[in-house]
C-alpha cells in the first residue's frame, strides 16, 4: 500500500512539470497581453509595466524564472488585482470553492445513493422509474440552465433565498443543489447499476439462505460491492465538482477560485492562471489518490496485489 | 410425520422468450435423518425445486405457481417473509455448487461463519466465534484461528466448500440441502466433502437432500433417489431398488451411461437426442422422443408419478399400464 | 450385457429461427420504447436543424436579422418562439444554433472516436509494457480537470469553431480508449479467436470477421453517449464566452443570452434550455438502449 502511494506521488511530479510548462507556453503564446485592455495607457507606461513584471525578458528566460519561483512556492503577483499575490488570492478564494464543492458532494451522495439503492431493490417499479427519470433530467439539464431556473423559482418568485451572494448560510442552498444535481443523477444511476449487479450474485443468495433479512442483505453484503462503481467515479468527480463550480460561481456571484481562474484566463493574468492551474491539478490528483486508495481498501482481492 | 412434505410444486419463469416451466407437479416426502438424492441433467429442474422450497427463486422472472412445501406445519411457499427467514439458515440450510461465488468476497470468513448464529440465536460475538472455531475444526480445516481472519479467495476450492458446509451446519439444522456440492471440485476432494457431509449428518441426525447430475455419487450416498427430467419426477425409489429394479427407461439410460460401469474399450453409451426445449415442451411424456420403448400414446397422454411397487414410483406410462420391463 | 436397442427417430429440436447478433440487437432496441423515442426525437431535430443551417432563410428570417423596432417579444404568430432584445427570431436562431451545436457534437465525437479507437486498439493489441505505459498515461490524463485545459485551449486557439471541436474531441477520447482497449484485450483472449487461428484463418480475416464486429458494439454505444457530453461541453464553453461567438448562435450562446434576461423574458431561456435538454435526453436514452441491446451480458429480464 505504501509503495502504491509513494509511486503515485513520484508520478505526479513530472506531470505537474509538464502541466506547468504547457500552461506557460500556451498563455504566453496566446495573442494579447495582460495590459492590452487597460484604459488607454501610453506605450511607454505599458512598457514600464511589462518590465516591472519581467515580461520584456526573452521568453525562455521568463520560463526558467517562473520555474524557479514555482519550486519556491511563490506563485507570483496578480495583474488584475495589483498588490495581491496569487498565493493570497488562492488562499482566500479556494476555501469558498471547497465549501461549495463539499456541500454539492454531500447533496449528490445523499440523494444519489439513496435513490440508487431504492431503485435497485424495487427494480422496474415506480420506485425505480421515477428516481431514474429524475436522474436523467439531472444529467441532461445543464447547470447553467438549472441554476437560473432555481433562482427564478425559489429566489425571485418565492423569495425563499437570495438570488446571489455568499453571505448567509442560506445562500449555500441553491448553489449546492445546482451543482450537486448533475452528480446526484450520475451517482444514482451508477449506484443502481452496481447494486443490481451485486444483488444478482450468488453470495447474496447464500446470505438469504442463511436467513438474513432485507436490510442486512443490503447493508452488510451488497453495499461494499455495490458502491464500487460510485467510488471509482468519485475520483474524477471531485475534479468535476470543483471545476463545474466555475459556472455556478459565475451565476450565483460566489467569490470562488473558479471564477478567478476564468477571468484570469480571459485577462491574460499569467501568474494567476499558472497558479490556479497548478493548484487545481495538485488538488485533483490528491483526491484521485485518496479515491484509489479507498477503492483498493474496499476490495480485499486488490489489497494483495 | 414427515420432516418435509412437498406437494405438487410448480415453478415457472416468465422470460422475454416465453414461459419456462422449470418444475412441474413435483411431490416428495422426506423423513427425519433420511438422505434423498435428486438426480437429473442440467435443466431438469432439480436445483429450481430446491430453490423454490427455500424461497430463493428470483420472483420476477420466476413464480411459484402452485404447490405446498410443508416443513413441520409451516408451508414454506405460503408463509410470511419473517417466518421464512427464521427457518432458513437455522432449521434448513443450503450449500451451493460454486463456493467461490457463493461466499461474499468482501467479508472475512469468520464474519460470514458467525452470521447465522448472530441472526438466529441470542449469542455474543465471542461465543459465536468460539463455535465457529469448533465448527472449522470439525470440518477438517486446520489452523482455524488464522483462517477466520482470511478472505474467501485465499482458500482452495475444497477448503471453501468445507467452509460453506461449516457455515451451513453451525446452527445444527434439521435439513441440509446440498446443490451439487462436489461438481466444481477435483475427484479426490469430492470424496472428502461427501465424507464430511455424511459425518456431520450422523452427528446431527439431520436429513440431507443431495442434488447431483451424477448418479454414481448419489448411489453411494443416499437412501432414496428421485430422478428428474424436464421439470418432472420420472422415478422415485430407495437407492437399491432404483438400481436393481429400474422402472423407467430414462433411469435405465442414465445408469447405462455411467462410464465407470462400462467395459473398457467399448463405445460409451449415451442416450440419443437432446432434452426438450424448455420454451416449447412436447405434449405427453417429455422423454418420449428419445425413448426406445415409446409407443403412440406416450406422446399424447400427460404423465403422473404413481407407485408401481412398494415405495417405488414411476412416471412411465407403459410401466404403469402394461408393467413394461425396462 | 450390451443393449442393442434400435435407434429411434429423434426429432430435431425446434429452435426459434436463428437470429444473428445484429438482428437480435435490433429487435431488442426496437422493444425499448424510450430508446426508440430518443432516436425519433434526435432524427427530427437533426433534420430540422441541419435544414435550417443549410438554408438559412427557410423560416423567413435569418439568424442575425434584427428588428430593433420590435425588440424582445413573447411568442406570437409572426415569431413562433418570440424574439430576443435585438428583435432576432428565436426559432430561427434555435434551429440554426442547433445545427451548429449538433455539428460540433458530431465532429468532436468523431475526433474523440478516431483518437480513442486507435489508441485503445494499439494498447489492447500490443499488451505488455507498451499497453501499461499507454494506460498509465490515460489514467493520469483522466485525473486532470480537463475543463481547465479546454478553457485554456480555447483561449489559446482563439474562437475558431473548427478548432473548438478539435479541442473538445482531443479531451474526450479517454473513455473511448479505455473501452476499446478493454474490449480488444477481452476478445484477444477469447477462445473463438484461438479456434479461428487453429482452423487456419488468416490474421486479417480473423480481425475483420471476428474482432471488429465485437468492437463495433461498444464503440457505437459510447459514441452515442459521448455526443451529449460533447454538446454539453460546447454549450458550457459558449456560456463562458469561449465557444461560438455572436452573432452566430449555438444552444450555449442562446442559453447564456437567455439567462441574462431570464426575469423579463423567460421564453428566451426556457425554449433553448428545453430543446437542449430534450436532445441530451434523447441521446442518452438512445445510448442506454443501444447498450442494453448490444451488450448481451447486461440485459436482465
Amino acid at each position: 500500500m505504501l509503495r502504491f502511494i509513494t509511486r503515485r506521488f513520484l508520478e505526479t511530479i513530472p506531470v505537474l512539470f509538464i502541466i506547468a510548462t504547457a500552461t506557460f507556453f500556451m498563455m504566453r503564446l496566446t495573442p494579447g497581453g495582460p495590459f492590452d485592455s487597460e484604459k488607454q495607457v501610453s506605450p511607454e507606461i505599458r512598457a514600464r509595466m511589462e518590465a516591472h513584471y519581467g515580461l520584456d525578458k526573452p521568453l525562455f528566460q521568463q520560463y526558467l524564472l517562473q520555474m524557479k519561483h514555482l519550486l519556491q512556492g511563490d506563485l507570483g503577483p496578480s495583474f488584475k488585482y495589483p498588490g495581491r499575490s496569487v498565493n493570497e488570492i488562492i488562499a482566500d478564494s479556494f476555501p469558498v470553492s471547497l465549501e461549495l464543492g463539499c456541500e454539492a458532494l454531500v447533496v449528490a451522495l445523499v440523494f444519489g445513493l439513496a435513490a440508487g439503492m431504492v431503485a435497485s431493490l424495487k427494480q422496474n417499479s415506480a420506485w425505480d422509474h421515477i428516481p431514474m427519470g429524475l436522474a436523467m433530467i439531472g444529467i441532461c439539464v445543464p447547470t447553467f440552465v438549472l441554476g437560473p431556473l432555481l433562482i427564478s423559482a425559489f429566489a425571485l418568485h418565492l423569495d425563499w433565498f437570495n438570488a446571489a451572494g455568499w453571505y448567509f448560510p442560506r445562500d449555500r442552498v441553491l448553489p449546492a443543489l445546482t451543482l450537486g444535481a448533475y452528480y446526484a443523477a450520475y451517482i444514482a444511476r451508477l449506484c443502481r447499476g452496481g447494486f443490481l449487479e451485486v444483488l444478482n450474485q450468488d453470495y447474496i443468495r447464500t446470505a438469504r439462505a442463511k436467513g438474513a433479512g432485507g436490510a442486512q442483505v443490503l447493508f452488510k453484503h451488497a453495499l461494499r460491492g455495490g458502491i464500487l462503481p460510485v467510488v471509482s467515479f468519485l475520483g474524477p468527480t471531485v475534479a468535476g465538482v470543483l471545476t463545474g463550480s466555475f459556472v455556478v460561481e459565475t451565476i450565483f456571484g460566489i467569490p470562488g477560485l473558479g471564477r478567478f481562474f476564468v477571468t484570469a484566463a480571459f485577462n491574460r493574468d499569467y501568474f494567476m492562471v499558472m497558479g490556479s492551474v497548478l493548484f487545481y491539478a495538485c488538488f485533483v490528483m490528491a483526491c484521485n489518490l485518496v479515491a484509489d486508495v479507498v477503492l483498493v481498501w474496499l476490495n480485499p482481492k486488490m489489497r494483495f496485489e | 410425520m414427515a420432516l418435509l412434505n412437498v406437494e405438487n410444486l410448480r415453478t415457472a419463469f416468465h422470460t422475454r422468450n416465453g414461459v419456462v416451466r422449470a418444475v412441474q407437479d413435483v411431490s416428495f416426502q422426506l423423513e427425519r435423518g433420511e438422505t434423498l438424492g435428486i438426480v437429473g441433467e442440467s435443466g431438469s429442474g432439480k436445483s429450481v425445486t430446491c430453490y423454490s422450497i427455500m424461497g430463493l427463486v428470483p420472483q420476477p422472472p420466476g413464480r411459484i405457481e402452485s404447490g405446498r412445501a410443508l416443513f413441520g406445519d409451516v408451508d414454506l411457499l405460503a408463509c410470511s417473509h419473517r417466518q421464512l427467514n427464521r427457518i432458513r439458515g437455522r432449521r434448513i440450510s443450503m450449500i451451493f455448487q460454486d463456493a467461490m461465488t457463493s461466499l461474499n468476497p468482501f467479508l472475512r470468513i469468520g464474519e460470514q461463519l458467525i452470521e447465522p448464529l448472530l441472526i438466529h440465536e441470542k449469542i455474543t460475538r465471542t461465543a459465536a466465534t468460539d463455535r465457529a472455531l469448533a465448527m472449522l475444526d470439525e470440518a477438517g480445516i486446520s489452523d482455524a484461528e488464522h483462517r477466520l481472519k482470511m478472505y474467501p479467495h485465499e482458500f482452495s476450492g475444497g477448503m471453501r466448500q468445507r467452509v460453506m458446509i461449516a457455515m451451513a451446519l453451525i446452527t445444527k439444522p434439521d435439513l441440509l440441502i446440498a446443490d451439487e456440492p462436489t461438481t466444481a471440485l477435483d475427484v479426490t476432494v469430492q470424496a472428502q466433502i461427501l465424507e464430511l457431509i455424511r459425518k456431520m449428518q450422523k452427528e446431527l441426525g439431520m436429513a440431507v437432500i443431495l442434488v447431483s447430475h451424477d448418479l454414481g455419487i448419489v448411489s453411494g450416498f443416499c437412501d432414496r433417489v428421485m430422478v428428474m427430467y424436464a421439470g418432472r419426477v420420472m422415478e422415485s425409489a430407495p437407492t437399491d431398488d432404483l438400481f436393481y429394479d429400474t422402472k423407467h427407461p430414462y433411469t435405465r439410460g442414465l445408469r447405462q451411461s455411467i462410464p465407470a460401469l462400462q467395459m473398457k474399450g467399448t463405445e460409451l453409451h449415451t442416450i440419443p437426442g437432446q432434452p426438450p426445449d424448455p420454451h416449447h415442451p412436447p405434449p405427453g411424456c417429455p422423454f418420449a422422443p428419445r425413448c426406445s420403448h415409446a409407443v403412440d400414446y406416450c406422446a399424447k397422454e400427460e404423465i403422473k408419478l404413481l407407485d408401481v411397487a412398494p415405495k417405488h414410483g414411476s412416471a412411465c406410462l407403459r410401466v404403469q399400464k402394461e408393467n413394461l420391463l425396462v | 450385457m450390451a443393449d442393442s436397442t434400435p435407434m429411434t427417430m429423434v426429432e430435431p429440436v425446434e429452435t426459434g429461427g436463428g437470429a444473428s447478433f445484429w438482428q437480435d440487437a435490433r429487435h431488442r432496441l426496437w422493444k425499448n420504447k424510450l430508446a426508440v423515442f430518443g432516436l425519433a426525437v434526435i432524427s427530427v431535430l437533426a433534420v430540422l436543424c441541419f435544414t435550417a443551417f443549410l438554408f438559412p432563410n427557410i423560416t423567413g428570417y435569418s439568424y442575425e436579422q434584427q428588428d430593433l423596432v420590435l425588440g424582445p417579444a413573447p411568442p406570437s404568430h409572426a415569431h413562433w418562439l418570440g424574439t430576443d432584445p435585438l428583435g432576432r427570431d428565436l426559432l430561427t436562431r434555435l434551429l440554426y444554433g442547433g445545427g451548429i451545436s449538433l455539428s460540433v457534437g458530431l465532429c468532436a465525437t468523431a475526433v474523440s472516436l478516431i483518437i480513442g479507437v486507435i489508441y485503445g486498439a494499439i494498447a489492447g493489441f500490443a499488451g505488455g509494457k507498451l499497453d501499461m505505459l499507454m494506460m498509465r498515461f490515460v489514467d493520469i490524463l483522466y485525473a486532470l480537470p480537463f475543463v481547465i485545459f479546454v478553457i485554456l485551449l480555447m483561449v489559446f486557439l482563439g474562437q475558431n469553431i473548427f478548432l473548438l471541436f478539435v479541442a473538445i474531441g482531443a479531451v474526450s477520447w479517454l473513455t473511448m480508449a479505455r473501452i476499446v482497449r478493454g474490449q480488444v484485450m477481452a476478445i484477444k483472449r477469447q477462445e473463438f479467436v484461438e479456434a479461428a487461428h487453429a482452423l487456419g484463418l488468416r490474421r486479417g480475416r480473423i480481425i475483420f470477421r471476428h474482432i471488429v464486429p465485437n468492437l463495433l458494439g461498444p464503440i457505437i454505444v459510447y459514441a452515442t453517449l459521448t455526443m451529449p457530453e460533447v454538446i454539453l461541453l460546447e454549450s458550457f464553453l459558449s456560456f463562458l464566452g469561449l465557444g461560438v461567438q455572436p452573432p452566430h448562435s449555438s444552444w450555449g450562446v442562446l442559453i447564456k443570452e437567455g439567462a441574462e434576461v431570464m426575469e423579463e423574458y423567460p421564453w428566451l431561456l426556457l425554449y433553448p434550455g428545453f430543446v437542449m435538454a430534450l436532445t441530451l435526453f434523447s441521446l442518452n436514452f438512445l445510448g442506454d438502449g443501444l447498450r442494453d441491446a448490444l451488450d448481451v451480458r447486461g440485459s436482465k429480464d
